[in-house]
């Protein structure tokens, strides 16, 4: 049984009291809470050159209905770029209604997926790069079927 | 007027040989400019199983161009009674995941119209979530 562990530190002096958000937590099954997840689809970096959506987390790939989790982040530097994320088999744009969010260069999110449907990204530009990274720590994954 | 997050997520036997440190820090600004956020709202919320909730503002409720609008949602389920309670979130009637007793998450939110909320369901029993939305303009209701 392996263990992942995820802590997130949130800073702000946006209110005249400091703001410190401290979150902390080991990723485990959901049939059983108390085990570990063990499963990876590995860390990938992709690059993008269009705005053209592209899955890159099939849901098909991992048991439905599961504790997985997504972790991704825009690599790229500008702030005046990003990604859409989506929850959507192919779509990926701001009229999507199952677009998450926009996801600027040097923003990270972790979230919790079930594996039911895909994960779509588009990015904003293409005439700049934009690079991405992320992993999904599975719940179980569906080895494909040679 | 900075927010800055920042992430770590380890681990030394998920991929035994290739230990697992994943570091990233981001400072949460608004949308397509370096002008740093400068609102915020956060609660901590008892929420009953069996009902769906609605968490933050809707997107007429935020000012300006709601595709142009830059959030960022933290959300912790506190719950302690119970390691299978878990809340369902996603986007307006879609599910996205299950966020278990313990486990946090932060995300980006595109609020592009009033069917794009953030949607919790709570699963189980009662769980308790703590929550910030860090965000730009939001509009506050006319006083009667």
């Amino acid at each position: 049984m392996a263990k992942i562990d995820a802590s997130t530190t949130i800073s702000s002096d946006i209110a005249s009291y400091p703001v410190t958000i401290s979150g902390e937590m080991t990723m485990t099954k959901s049939a059983n809470p108390s085990v570990g997840l063990e499963e990876t689809t590995g860390l990938r970096t992709k690059k993008f050159t269009t705005t053209t959506a592209a899955v890159i987390v099939e849901h098909d790939e991992l048991t439905d209905d599961k504790a997985h989790k997504v972790y991704i982040r825009n690599a790229s530097g500008s702030r005046a770029n990003f990604f859409y994320v989506a929850y959507n088999a192919s779509a990926a744009a701001a009229t999507t209604a199952e677009t998450i969010g926009k996801l600027y260069g040097g923003d990270w999110m972790l979230m919790p997926y079930n594996g039911n449907v895909n994960i779509t990204v588009a990015s904003s530009t293409a005439t700049e790069t934009q690079m991405l990274e992320y992993m999904v720590f599975a719940d179980g994954i569906v080895a494909a079927k040679g | 007027m900075a927010t800055t997050a920042q992430i770590t997520i380890t681990s030394a036997d998920l991929m035994p040989g290739s230990a697992l440190n994943i570091t990233a820090n981001t400072t949460l600004t608004k949308a397509g400019v370096t002008a740093d956020l400068d609102q915020k709202e956060s609660g901590v919320i008892k929420l009953v199983t069996g009902t769906e909730y609605r968490l933050g503002p809707l997107a007429t409720e935020m000012a300006g161009d709601a595709h142009d609008i830059a959030s960022y949602l933290y959300v912790h389920n506190k719950t302690t009674e119970d390691a299978t309670y878990y809340v369902d979130w996603g986007i307006h009637e879609t599910m996205i995941g299950r966020l278990y007793a313990g486990d946090w998450m932060f995300i980006p939110w595109n609020a592009s119209d009033n069917d794009a909320e953030i949607e919790i369901e709570p699963q189980g029993g009662t769980n308790i979530i703590e929550y910030c939305l860090f965000n730009s303009d939001v509009i506050l209701p006319t006083a009667g």
